[in-house]
């Protein structure tokens, strides 16, 4: 079964009464491990794909199904579990607390779901980016590559089976942004974690394992390599 | 106009964009200026227009005749005859109540064959109508059982009136009406001698009014007739007693309207906030609009701008809340002034010119002044810093080390503010020390926050979890919006908490105090209505009757006259010393037992002075005093002073016998009866109540006296707690808006913890946390704060202005109730922010950075 399984999938916002059409009867089937590379211009609708993939909206209409459950039958709290248990998300603007260090900013999905001592998680997951060390740190003490790092460490601290990624490299130099993505790619394997990334670099394209164009909300191309 | 349009589009959308917000700033200032309003509005109306019901009936007589205890009735031939055309009014003055309707009136008895149109004239000159008419109305000698009544009252002529005087009722016939307009000068008027009847007055009358020919002048006058008065009987301008009465409540007014400043203070912590929070939002507009070519003056003015268009709305809305306060306000000083000082019936408010002016210039005054701190930093923004940095960084610069080294200084100051005495008899100083305090406490609050949140935050992890951990976090990142939120809440929590204190320790005082003053079993007292300054008596004879009764053991006859000493009312009274029983504390600053000192005043002309007393006219025991009683003067020494909490006006106390040399009307204003100990209560109380079948006389048990201290003891500080309820409302609409704004500026991390799996419950409780370490925060600081102003309130201000010893006690449950009450409401006021936060969009959010 398909970690991740979208079905027909339309999402239309309403702009002033006017309606505005994201994604237009959208399919797709994410596996584990899988690593997918979601590239188009801008306003192509890959945010939007994201945010319903992690179950943070819903579909105007098909079906979201994240781990063989539709989002559109969950209340908030099941949703809120789902995302818990399965999803980690990570940001262009890498979106960490700067009023908590490193360790707590990584800590923090585990702590909001109730766990008690996550400082070893939050050490593995730090070692895994290559941060040791630096978790007692502030975020603004640390470079942007690092902060990122950091975000992805806090984005696989519960070991979720699917990983988003809205163009984490987008407020990086070609270099550390290649180095993230790398990073992405070698965890997804070995964690085995689905990963979609949405992004503009050609890098990053060339890294996936599927690339899935959009365009205008519809699905232009599917490669799987 | 192109500034404006510029003000308007960078100052005022932004508020407008937050209405809530602004809104609760607005009301925060409205209350504090309603508050200020209302205290000076009520304060004109139940004290500072205070006219004694008295004076209105005085008529244009400019000079009075008077002295304690009565004027002899001769000294009225004496002037009469003298060879100057003075025209003189001798007058009668107590109070009647009128049976039916429970309405106390003033009672004037003047002589009507002499002078019955004369005093219509003088006294209601409304209309040239009403005057003919007023003139007609006295023109006519009646029987010792006519009265003439204002037609407010109500009644026709010739119908039948009961009243009560003293402890008789009797019948009257109303022979006339005179008009009355606005009511306040209603008055019974009877013939001088059925008056001096009526209340056992003979031979005497209680003051000559006298209208003077135009040359020489008044003082002249006085000089001249002060000749040919006997020693005791003083002349003076006529009301002088208002202006007495007014002095003396000068120190109540004053007090009280400081006690309406505390709102003010604490709006002027939240414009203060509301400003730095827009100033921090702002930080990247500034530095593009400066960039753009703006000056500092602009930026300045800008932000000066907002505050007082905050500052403006305030007051406009604190206008019409503050006229309907007073109303309120007018009845609790009302029933306070006359309890505690003098009897009057309160003015009308007015809302004048001169009102509205005050109202608007604090709205606005204390706006921009609290406002101008976070403005000028706005002004010293550098545009490139500003726009390349934004707010974040910005929130945590605050000097906290140096912060608490001005604290310090400030301390200290107000430590040598408190020890200084008082300032033409205010306690200014003892207000400064307060100010400084609490300027003080504000200063330290970054450092106190700091230390306590950081203690806290890896306690409360602990305890509540993640969403503590964050609460505690946030808290101390934006430290000075918090310290200033807590200063706000603080500052209301401590006034409320040194003023607890302070009535506390006074109630505890005078609960301990009234079990040894008031000693015996059952006090009987006039039905007449009594005051400060009025003293109704029961005929004499009844205590007599009483003394003699089976299982009466004694009787003591206390009377009380309304004086005025060097230009203040004070009361003389007199005892049957012999009679007090002793006790274990002493009652006296020397710690003598009671009996060696009324052993001192027997049979000697030596008196015992009441604290407030020396306090207003800087005697102490040892010293002498002068005193006009009747026709003479004398001299007393003072034996020692006594404590006393009864009434803020002075009190000297003879002995009974002392007292009868000089005033000879044996009927006591009260008698206190002692129950011999094998006799029962009740039954001794129905002989009482048999034995004064004929008279209208009040009989309280012990219990039932010092209920009713304690009820007039409560009455008096209701408006006090009014007040601090208005601060502490103030502060929590405060921490609600100002929760708001933290909500909002936190969108962006409160949307990312839904993301990381927050459920919505978590966010609420992050917000409710929030809002509660803000409370235990500003209750902590608040009580330590309020602890050290209570000391400064009841060693300092209390006794500055009043003179009293307040012993020092804590009232703990009502402290702990209110605090309890305070702090619930506080975390209440978290409610609607969390409720907005749990709204949020957190895919809009993240998207908006
Ligand atoms: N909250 C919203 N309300 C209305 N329209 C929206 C909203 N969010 C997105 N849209 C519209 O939906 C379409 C898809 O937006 P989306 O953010 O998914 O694009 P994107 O592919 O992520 O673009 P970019 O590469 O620029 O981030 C756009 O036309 C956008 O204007
Ligand atoms: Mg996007």
């Amino acid at each position: 079964m398909p970690i991740l399984s979208l079905q027909d999938v339309s999402k239309d916002y309403l702009t002033d009464g006017q309606p505005v059409h994201a994604l237009k009867g959208l399919s797709l089937n994410v596996e584990r491990g899988e690593f997918v590379a979601l590239v188009g211009r801008s306003g192509c609708g890959k945010s939007t794909l994201l945010n319903l993939a992690g179950a943070m909206d819903f579909p105007t209409s098909g079906k979201v199904l994240l781990d063989g459950v539709s989002t559109s039958s969950l209340e908030d709290n099941g949703l809120t579990r789902l995302r818990r248990e399965r999803v980690g998300f990570i940001f262009q603007s890498f979106q960490l607390l700067h009023t908590l260090t490193v360790f707590e900013n990584v800590e923090l999905p585990l702590l909001l779901a109730g766990k008690r001592n996550p400082r070893e998680a939050a050490r593995e997951r730090l070692a895994w980016v290559e941060l040791e060390g630096l978790g007692d740190r502030h975020p603004h003490q640390l470079s942007g590559g690092q902060m990122q790092r950091v975000a992805v460490a806090r984005a696989l601290i519960h070991s979720p089976s699917l990983l988003l990624a809205d163009e984490p490299t987008g407020n990086l130099d070609t270099m550390t942004g290649n180095v993230i993505l790398e990073l992405l790619k070698r965890l997804a394997r070995e964690q085995n974690t689905a990963t979609i990334v949405a992004t503009h670099s050609l890098e990053a394209a060339s890294l996936a394992n599927t690339l899935v164009r959009l365009r205008d909300g519809k699905i232009e191309e599917l490669t799987r390599r | 106009m192109p500034r404006f349009l510029l003000f308007y589009r960078l100052m005022v959308r932004p508020l407008l964009r937050e209405p809530l917000r602004t809104l609760l700033t607005i009301l925060a200032i409205a209350l504090g200026v309603a508050v200020v309003l209302a205290i000076a509005l009520a304060g004109d109306a139940a004290t500072g227009s205070f006219r004694s019901s008295m004076e209105t009936l005085a008529g244009e007589n400019e000079l009075e005749v008077l002295t304690s205890g009565g004027v002899p009735e001769y000294v009225v031939g004496t002037l009469a005859t003298l060879a100057y055309s003075i025209r003189v009014s001798p007058r009668i003055e107590d109070y009647a109540v009128i049976t039916d309707t429970k309405k106390s009136l003033p009672l004037i008895g003047l002589d009507l064959v002499a002078e019955g149109s004369a005093y219509a004239q003088s006294a209601f000159q409304k209309t040239a109508e009403s005057q003919t008419q007023s003139a007609q109305v006295f023109n006519q000698v009646g029987d010792a059982d006519d009265i003439w009544v204002g037609s407010s009252v109500g009644y026709r002529t010739s119908d039948r009136v009961e009243l009560l005087i003293n402890d008789r009722v009797r019948k009257y016939t109303v022979r006339g009406v005179y008009p009355d307009s606005n009511g306040n000068e209603s008055a019974i008027v009877m013939d001088l001698a059925a008056a001096q009847h009526a209340l056992g007055r003979y031979g005497r009358v209680d003051r000559i009014l006298l209208k003077v020919p135009e040359t020489p002048s008044l003082g002249d006058w006085q000089l001249r007739l002060r000749t040919v008065l006997p020693a005791g009987v003083e002349v003076r301008l006529r009301g002088t007693a208002t202006n007495e009465n007014r002095r003396m409540l000068a120190a109540f007014r004053w007090n009280l309207r400081l006690l309406s400043y505390i709102s003010l203070i604490v709006g002027a912590f939240l414009i203060y906030n509301t400003i730095s929070v827009s100033v921090v939002r702002r930080r990247p507009e500034i530095g593009i609009v400066r960039s753009l070519g703006a000056s500092r003056g602009v930026i300045l003015s800008a932000f000066l701008g907002e505050a007082a268009c905050l500052g403006l709305a305030g007051a406009l809305i604190g206008l019409p809340l503050g006229r309907l306060m007073a109303t309120g306000a007018v009845r609790l000083m009302a029933a306070t002034v006359e309890s505690l000082y003098v009897s009057s019936r309160p003015g009308a408010i007015e809302l004048n010119g001169a009102c509205v002016l005050l109202a608007l210039a604090i709205g606005v005054g204390v706006a921009v002044a609290s406002s101008y701190s976070p403005a000028r930093e706005a002004s010293r923004v550098s545009p490139v810093e500003a726009m390349a940095r934004g707010r974040r960084e910005y929130d945590a610069r605050v000097h906290k080390a140096r912060d608490l080294w001005l604290a310090l200084v400030l301390g200290l100051a107000a430590a040598a503010a408190s020890r200084a005495p008082a300032v033409a008899g205010k306690p200014l100083l003892g207000y400064l020390a307060a100010i400084l305090l609490v300027a003080a406490s504000a200063l330290a609050m970054p450092a106190f926050v700091d230390a306590l949140t950081s203690v806290a935050s890896n306690l409360l992890d602990k305890v509540f979890g993640v969403e503590a951990m964050l609460a505690s976090r946030t808290l101390r990142a934006s430290l000075r919006r918090t310290s200033v939120l807590v200063g706000a809440l603080s500052t209301a929590i401590a006034m409320m908490t040194a003023v607890g204190i302070m009535v506390g320790s006074f109630r505890q005082t005078v609960v301990l105090w009234m079990s040894d003053q008031l000693p015996a079993d059952l006090y009987l007292r006039p039905a007449g209505f009594a005051a400060a300054d009025r003293h109704p008596t029961i005929s004499s004879g009844v205590a007599e009757e009483v003394a003699k009764l089976p299982g009466v053991a004694a009787v003591e006859r206390l009377r009380a006259y309304e004086i005025s000493y060097e230009d203040m009312p004070a009361t003389l009274a007199s005892a049957d010393l012999n009679v007090r029983r002793s006790h274990g504390n002493s009652d006296f600053f020397s710690g003598r037992p009671r009996e060696q000192v009324f052993a001192e005043l027997r049979d000697s002309n030596a008196v015992i002075v009441s604290e407030p007393f020396t306090y207003k006219h800087h005697l102490k025991a040892g010293d002498s005093l002068t005193l006009s009683l009747g026709a003479t003067q004398a001299s007393f020494r003072i034996a020692d002073v006594y404590y006393d909490y009864s009434s803020e006006r002075g009190s000297i106390l003879m002995d009974r016998q002392t007292m009868l040399r000089f005033l000879p009307d044996p009927a006591p204003s009260n008698v206190a009866i002692y129950v011999s100990p094998d006799s029962q209560l009740e039954i001794v109380r129905a002989e009482i109540e048999k034995a004064t079948a004929g008279h209208r006389v009040l009989l309280f048990s012990n219990r039932d006296l010092r209920a009713e201290a304690m009820r007039i003891f409560d009455r008096t500080f209701a408006i006090t707690y009014a007040l601090e309820a208005v601060a502490i409302i103030v502060a929590v609409m405060g921490i609600a808006g100002a929760l708001l704004a933290l909500v909002i500026d936190r969108r962006r991390e409160l949307g990312l913890l839904r993301f990381f799996g927050a459920a919505t419950w978590q966010v609420r409780k992050l917000i409710l946390i929030e809002a509660s370490l803000l409370g235990l925060l500003a209750n902590l600081a608040g009580l330590a704060l309020g602890f050290v102003l209570s000391l400064i309130l009841i060693y300092v201000v209390n006794k500055q202005s009043f003179g009293w010893t307040i012993r020092f006690h804590w009232p703990v449950e009502i402290l702990f109730g209110a605090l309890t009450v305070v702090y619930g409401v506080t975390v209440l006021a978290g409610l609607y922010p969390a409720q907005v936060a749990v709204r949020l969009n957190p895919i809009e959010v993240i998207h908006e950075e």
